[in-house]
């Protein structure tokens, strides 16, 4: 039942580029939000789905699709930002095309075609059973962006492309390296074929999705290429590409966690560190898909902490992901929205007051720093299951729950000062300006939904799911 | 069997018939390459559907302009691809060498023909292959005298000469100092035939040989080929990345791509995953003959259909799921099965240096498409790195296969 519903936006992205701009975003739009019934279906049924696709060579294994509640849980927020985003991006590539000087309709073709290529490739990995079948949607999704990058992103942009590639190409072949080692121990590469994971195996998988997620450190490639891509392609690798980083590390714990809890200490504070320190990079940056992009690193810290909480840890991963998604992708669709609609503007130093000439995109910025925060939104579970792991693993350990409380509070200041500093205080001197329906609508939506997961009955369902997913104890 | 040498006989016509008629000696050439086709199993039919194409691609680009010997060296070509299958069927030594001699000396030839016929090239690319020749030759034998009268210095000394012999037919460095010459002073023509299909014998050949004659001291002697392989691989990245010609890059990654597939013979200390070694090695083999002929034509009409260019340098990068990625998959797969990890994470590092300067090839050589042969066969060559969409468990079979029978 998982293929055939997969194969709809896999199908889409090949007649999408077919049809006139406006029909192929309504076409693309509408393939990603078939699966999303489907997430929704199974995170719902609490059924687990096993579609056998090819059996291949002895070290590799079964190809399988494999729909659990964990891969319901990221195909569901992967499904939602891919449609809203589609949406988004006719009217932004549109101005991006005409800032180009390109054909806009030869053009859109190209995007629409990557585009697609790239949030499917997403999709796909999260229900892949196999490790190699993972690691090939993993290579998928980093070439389709990288040359979304490589053609249409800001800047200096082909260098930036190049930088985000070389660094996440090694990240992805130093945890191929790791998955062939545990295939020639395990005889196999499936997921139900994997019985235990020996130590270099998991520390190569390890370091190349710390390198993907990023921790501090190998982060360095992260703001560039985030905030030089063009926005749409942001707004898909902030939010969904950087955490299937630790959507990999969360499928290699299920199987042998010894790992993580043997070394559960220095991940936990080099998780904090690596929060902590992107939250202070935040506060000094002055470009406003930078400063987002130091957020995202900040914010996948907590995935590094949540990590090594044990159960309740692992269900604050999955709904982290799921709020970063939410939070982030309509972040740097406003980030998007004032370029598109002030030629450009990305300077905070140049903005202030924005509310009073956009208070559409004002106010989804603040549903987006609130999901960021954990306020009001299905982030607050996210950092309720994370102080719950806390307190489960190392007990009543002031430090360690002060540290873990003084990051949230961090994402929460830089959050709500950054509001400041770009959409209230005194107004600069620009036009009050129209913004287009797609650019501020699709924020709203995901914005809604974000909301709509805190309250009954829909906060139960996923918090269920979640914690059968995990094989976990009590919500 | 029989249809090989029929290939071989229709050849000889071929050739004759060149004289008179150069449209007789195209189709000729093509109906020997045709005649490879009559097999009597399936997988060696897969192995000579990718030969044939291979030569059909070598073929196609020799059309796209006229050279001193057109005719000929279609022949010449398909000569080429009849060794190349010839040595599919054959365990024995001696047809093994002449399978080796004769996927060689056509070049000689080939390497003089085009409008940058330059005779100074020609004499150094012809002494660096006789000497690699010969080289390869006295090794093989030394190799296979040992196994009548043992003798460890003996052995040693012709897996010595056998491997330099090897890497200085193929291009592995430090014996590398033709490649780059040869490749930029040249005719891109006939380049794309010397930097495609004539890579597979040697190869092949050196696997054979070492399998037949195979001894416990070659788990030491696996240490020698290591150093070669990543001495060959960082030369030809680094060589690659600083060169600014297109034809030289592409120099210098043939020269990698000799390391990456050197690399798969330190899997011979191992025998348990020698299977997928040599398919890695093979496939990689065919990545770099389809590559490497679609972007010396492309270099000869001043570049071809964008899309295609920038399909054909991911495959070389090594990303899914085109044919590249699996070869280096199996690579890396038989070098972590056999306890070379090291080694594998070498030819990552590498494979990582080796991503700007094929997105500069694919820039340089991008172009709108137009209709027109060089198009056709970039065309062909992508369709050949696509058929992995589906992994190839085949392949496997076929390597297996082939070196099965020894």
């Amino acid at each position: 039942m998982i293929l055939e519903f997969l194969l709809v936006p896999l199908i889409a992205v090949f007649i999408a580029p077919f049809f006139r701009p406006k029909a192929a975003t309504g076409i693309s739009a509408a393939a990603f939000l078939v699966p999303f019934v489907l997430t929704v279906y199974g995170l719902a049924a609490n059924r687990v789905f096993e579609e056998p696709l090819i059996d291949i060579v002895k070290p590799v294994g079964t190809f399988y699709l494999l729909g659990d509640q964990i891969s319901f849980a990221f195909g569901f927020a992967i499904c939602i930002v891919s449609a809203m985003v589609a949406l988004y991006s006719l009217p932004y590539m549109v101005h991006r095309f005409e800032e180009m000087s390109y054909d806009i309709e030869h053009e859109y073709r190209r995007f629409i075609f990557l585009f697609n290529l790239y949030a499917t490739s997403m999709l796909w990995l999260v229900f892949s059973g196999n490790f190699i079948l993972l690691y090939i949607f993993l290579e998928i999704s980093l070439l389709s962006s990288f040359l979304l990058i490589y053609m249409y992103g800001y800047g200096n942009r082909r260098w930036v492309a190049t930088l985000y590639f070389v660094w996440t190409h090694i990240a992805g072949m130093l945890a191929l390296i790791g998955f062939l080692i545990t295939g020639f121990d395990n005889g196999s590469l499936a997921f139900n074929g994997i019985a235990k994971i020996g130590f270099a195996a998991w520390l190569l998988i390890f370091l190349g999705m710390v390198i993907k997620l990023p921790g501090l450190g190998p982060h360095i490639w992260l703001p560039w290429a985030h905030a030089e891509a063009p926005t749409p392609v942001s707004a898909l690798l902030s939010p969904l590409t950087v955490g299937l980083g630790a959507y990999v590390i969360l499928r290699v714990y299920q199987i042998d966690p010894w790992f993580i809890k043997e070394y559960m200490v220095p991940i936990f504070v080099y998780g904090v560190i690596s929060s902590a320190y992107a939250g202070f990079a935040v506060l000094k940056q002055n470009d406003y898909k930078r400063l987002l992009a130091y957020s995202t690193v900040s914010q996948m810290g907590y995935c590094l902490i949540a990590i090594c909480l044990g159960s309740y840890g692992a269900m604050a991963v999955v709904i982290q992901y799921i709020s970063h998604a939410f939070g982030k992708s309509i972040l740097f669709m406003t980030a998007g929205g004032i370029i598109a609609v002030y030629h450009g503007l990305r300077d905070i130093t140049k903005m202030g007051g924005m509310h009073e000439q956009v208070p559409t995109i004002s106010n989804a910025a603040l549903i987006g720093f609130m999901n960021l925060g954990g306020v009001l939104t299905v982030g607050m579970f996210g950092e309720f299951f994370i102080l719950k792991g806390v307190v489960d693993t190392f007990g009543f350990n002031i430090p360690a729950i002060l540290s873990v409380v003084f990051v949230f509070i961090l994402s929460g200041f830089y959050g709500f000062y950054t509001l400041k500093r770009i959409y209230y205080g005194t107004p600069k001197d620009y036009k009050k300006a129209r913004v287009p329906r797609l650019l501020d609508t699709p924020l709203y939506i995901i914005g809604v939904i974000s909301i709509l997961f805190i309250l009954p009955p829909l906060a139960p369902l996923l918090l269920n799911a979640i914690k059968l997913g995990i094989g976990g104890v009590i919500p | 069997m029989e249809a090989v040498v029929a290939s071989i006989l229709l050849l000889t016509v071929a050739a004759a018939v060149s004289l008179k008629s150069e449209r007789g000696a195209i189709w000729l050439s093509v109906a020997a390459l045709a005649l490879l086709l009559v097999v009597p199993r399936i997988e060696l039919l897969m192995y000579s559907m990718l030969i044939v194409a291979i030569a059909l691609i070598n073929t196609a680009s020799l059309t796209v302009k006229r050279n001193q010997i057109t005719g000929v060296d279609y022949s010449l070509v398909a000569l080429i691809a009849v060794a190349t299958m010839y040595i599919a069927y054959t365990n024995n030594p001696a047809f093994i060498l002449a399978a080796f001699v004769l996927a060689s000396v056509p070049t000689y030839i080939l390497v003089m023909v085009g409008d940058r016929a330059n005779v100074n090239v020609a004499i150094k690319y012809i002494t660096f292959m006789v000497l690699a020749t010969v080289l390869f030759l006295i090794g093989a034998f030394l190799l296979f005298y040992t196994e009548y009268y043992p003798s460890e210095i003996l052995y040693t000394l012709g897996f010595v000469m056998l491997i330099l012999g090897l890497g200085m037919e193929v291009g592995c460095a430090p014996m590398h100092e033709w490649v780059p010459d040869v490749f930029t002073a040249a005719d891109p023509l006939p380049v794309s035939v010397i930097a495609s299909i004539t890579k597979i014998v040697p190869f092949v050949a050196a696997y054979k040989i070492l399998i037949l004659t195979s001894s416990p001291l070659t788990a030491h002697l696996t240490l020698f080929v290591a150093f070669i392989a990543v001495v060959s691989m960082f030369t030809g990245n680094i060589g690659a990345l600083t060169a600014r010609e297109t034809s030289r890059i592409l120099a210098y990654s043939t020269v990698a791509n000799m390391g990456y597939i050197m690399t798969t013979l330190v899997v011979l200390s191992s025998q348990n995953y020698l299977y997928l070694a040599f398919a890695g090695a093979l496939l990689q083999l065919i990545v770099n003959a389809v590559g490497k002929a679609s972007f010396f034509t492309s270099i000869k009409v001043d570049g071809t259909s964008t899309p295609l260019m920038y399909l054909i340098a991911m495959s070389f990068i090594g990303l899914p799921p085109f044919m590249g990625f699996y070869s280096k998959l199996f690579i890396l797969m038989s070098l972590v099965g056999a306890g070379f990890v090291w080694l594998a994470f070498l030819l990552i590092v590498n494979s990582a240096i080796s991503i700007p300067y094929y997105v500069r090839i694919a820039r340089s050589l991008a172009r709108p498409t137009i209709p027109g042969r060089a198009t056709a066969i970039a065309f062909v060559a992508s369709i050949i790195m696509l058929i992995t969409v589906i992994p190839p468990n085949w392949f496997v079979d076929v390597a297996t296969y082939l070196i099965g029978g020894v």
